[in-house]
């Protein structure tokens, strides 16, 4: 999963693709997530930081992060996976 | 020492949109309903399960004193008819009953319940196009006040008393042009074309029928004042009409109900609340043209009025539970509850104000909330922005207090418990929960 190059994140949560020219805004935790993302961290590594800083069981967070990345993808900010596989 | 957790929301992601701004300026805070006259909505839904109907007393009271108030400062003889078909749960119609409402019902069922509570025959309006022989033949037999709703029950009425040979006390429904939209002509008798005129004549004429009054309804959820303003002048003009032809004066003029309550309808741009027209202004405008009209002040005639919707909309709650969190293909927000249009009828035209039961997530996104039905149809708001919540949290729908316990289905799913919390803040159970049993003993197999 992999943050395309032409989307830029704001340290406060605002986040603007010049491919497309729309931007977003992230509530706190989405700017954490998009952030740990851009760093290419695997799942169980994001999970770990989550549920150690927050109040929050592991399947709540496996919920909510993939339905984040799913928006992600709808909205074009992550780059779509090859279309040979099916998802 | 164990460093204590952060608080977690949910992390979302929202579009900007550029264009027209919200014409609700920046957002608020979400509002939310925690309680309801004191008693939690989770001590409620752990009660009385979920979803469930909670009913105020005490609202149903203060919203009938406020409208007693409005018209009895403003006119000399006024009487309110509790209008059945809008919610006819026995504990509700008491209420409205202890308070000295009358009854007004529109079928021989309503009239059986209104007699079953004690309500004398001679305080019930029989309205509606549907009055069976043996529908009228109690009406007679209790005296009742009978609406007439078209010429073929006038004439079984003549035939009907001449039979049993006991007078009936009636009253037509006259139908008029009030300059609304639309016009409901469908009912009674027309004044425009004569047709309501002819149909007084008739009844004087008739041995048996002693016209009491004049009754009118001009429609649903009217927010014009001035639409019942024309329809009292309308109706004042027959009342002279008739003193002057037969020198004889009617006990009561009724101009119906069709008072619009706080909910805001499909297409509104403005929330009903803003919008609506307050108890004291259709009050003022009623008032107002029977008193300036040609009637003698000695002679005015009593005020009937039968507003349902805006005495018990308010007073009723639905209390439902999060089933599920979806995102639809196109990435929006849905979300299944447990209570969907089988309970709440009025959500076809209102959209009904949802709100969670704590002060949960600031984040709000646009949603569509579903109902728990297998099928399409059920859509409880096709869009409303909503904070984040999860499976399981409990949220209150306000302002369902009129026409949904009366027109909910048994589809599906069995129909909730009803709870009304007493004016010294008890909540009881008028309504039990259905069960399989409830619905297999109307039925019979066919033995093989």
């Amino acid at each position: 999963m992999k943050i395309i190059k032409e989307i830029k994140i704001s340290d406060n949560g605002f986040v603007f693709n010049s491919n497309t020219g729309d931007s977003f805004s992230l509530n706190s935790t989405g700017l954490e997530l998009i952030q740990l993302i851009s760093q290419e961290k695997e799942i169980e590594e994001i999970k770990e930081v989550f549920t150690t800083r927050f109040d929050l069981d592991e399947l709540t967070f496996e919920k909510d992060f993939y339905e984040f990345c799913s928006l992600l993808k709808l909205h074009g900010i992550i780059a779509r996976e090859s279309t040979s596989e099916f998802n | 020492m164990t460093m204590e957790k952060s608080t977690y929301e949910k992390p979302v992601i929202n579009k900007i949109t550029a264009g027209v701004p919200s014409k609700f300026g920046l957002p608020v805070k979400p509002k939310y309903i925690a309680a309801i006259d004191g008693i939690a909505v989770s001590a409620l839904i752990e009660k009385y399960g979920s979803p469930l109907f909670v009913f105020s007393e005490k609202t149903i009271k203060t919203t009938y004193a406020d409208a007693r108030r409005a018209f009895e400062t403003r006119y000399p003889k006024v009487q309110f008819a509790w209008s059945y078909k809008t919610n006819y749960l026995d504990a509700i119609c008491s209420v409205f009953h202890d308070e000295g409402a009358w009854a007004e019902v529109v079928s021989g069922f309503e009239f059986e319940k209104a007699l079953a509570l004690g309500v004398n025959g001679s305080q019930i309006l029989f309205n509606g196009p549907e009055k069976s022989v043996e529908d009228l033949t109690l009406a007679i037999n209790h005296n009742a006040c009978i609406h007439i709703d078209h010429f073929d029950e006038l004439y079984l009425l003549i035939e009907l008393t001449r039979k049993l040979d006991k007078t009936a006390r009636v009253a037509i429904r006259v139908n008029m042009d009030t300059g609304i939209y639309p016009m409901w002509d469908r009912f009674g008798f027309n004044y425009e074309n004569g047709e309501a005129w002819n149909a007084i004549n008739r009844i004087m004429l008739a041995e048996k029928l002693d016209l009491t009054g004049l009754h009118t309804h001009i429609g649903t959820y009217i927010m014009a004042t001035t639409a019942y303003a024309v329809a009292a002048a309308k109706l004042a003009n027959l009342y002279m009409a008739i003193h002057r032809k037969f020198n004889y004066w009617l006990k009561y003029l009724d101009l119906g109900g069709g008072f619009a309550s706080k909910n805001t309808l499909k297409g509104s741009y403005m929330p009903g609340s803003e919008t609506c027209p307050s108890f004291d202004e259709y009050a003022e405008a009623i008032s107002n043209a029977l008193i300036s009209s040609e009637i003698p002040h000695e002679n005015l005639p009593a005020l009937f009025l039968e507003t349902g919707r805006a005495l018990i909309d308010d007073a009723g709650y639905l209390l439902t539970t999060v089933l599920a969190n979806k995102r639809l293909s196109t990435g929006r927000r849905s979300m299944v509850i447990d209570a969907g249009v089988n309970l709440l009828f009025t959500s076809f035209w209102y959209n009904l104000g949802v709100y969670t039961s704590n002060p949960g997530s600031d984040q709000v996104e646009e949603t569509t909330i579903y109902g728990p039905l297998c099928m399409n149809i059920d859509v409880v708001r096709d869009a409303i922005n909503f904070p984040h919540v999860k499976t399981g949290d409990q949220l209150v729908i306000e302002r369902v207090g009129a026409y949904n316990v009366t027109q909910w289905m048994q589809f599906i799913t069995y129909r909730p418990n009803v709870v009304l919390i007493t004016s010294n803040g008890n909540a009881h159970v008028i309504r039990r929960k259905e069960n399989l049993e409830t619905i297999k003993k109307q039925e019979s197999k066919i033995e093989k």
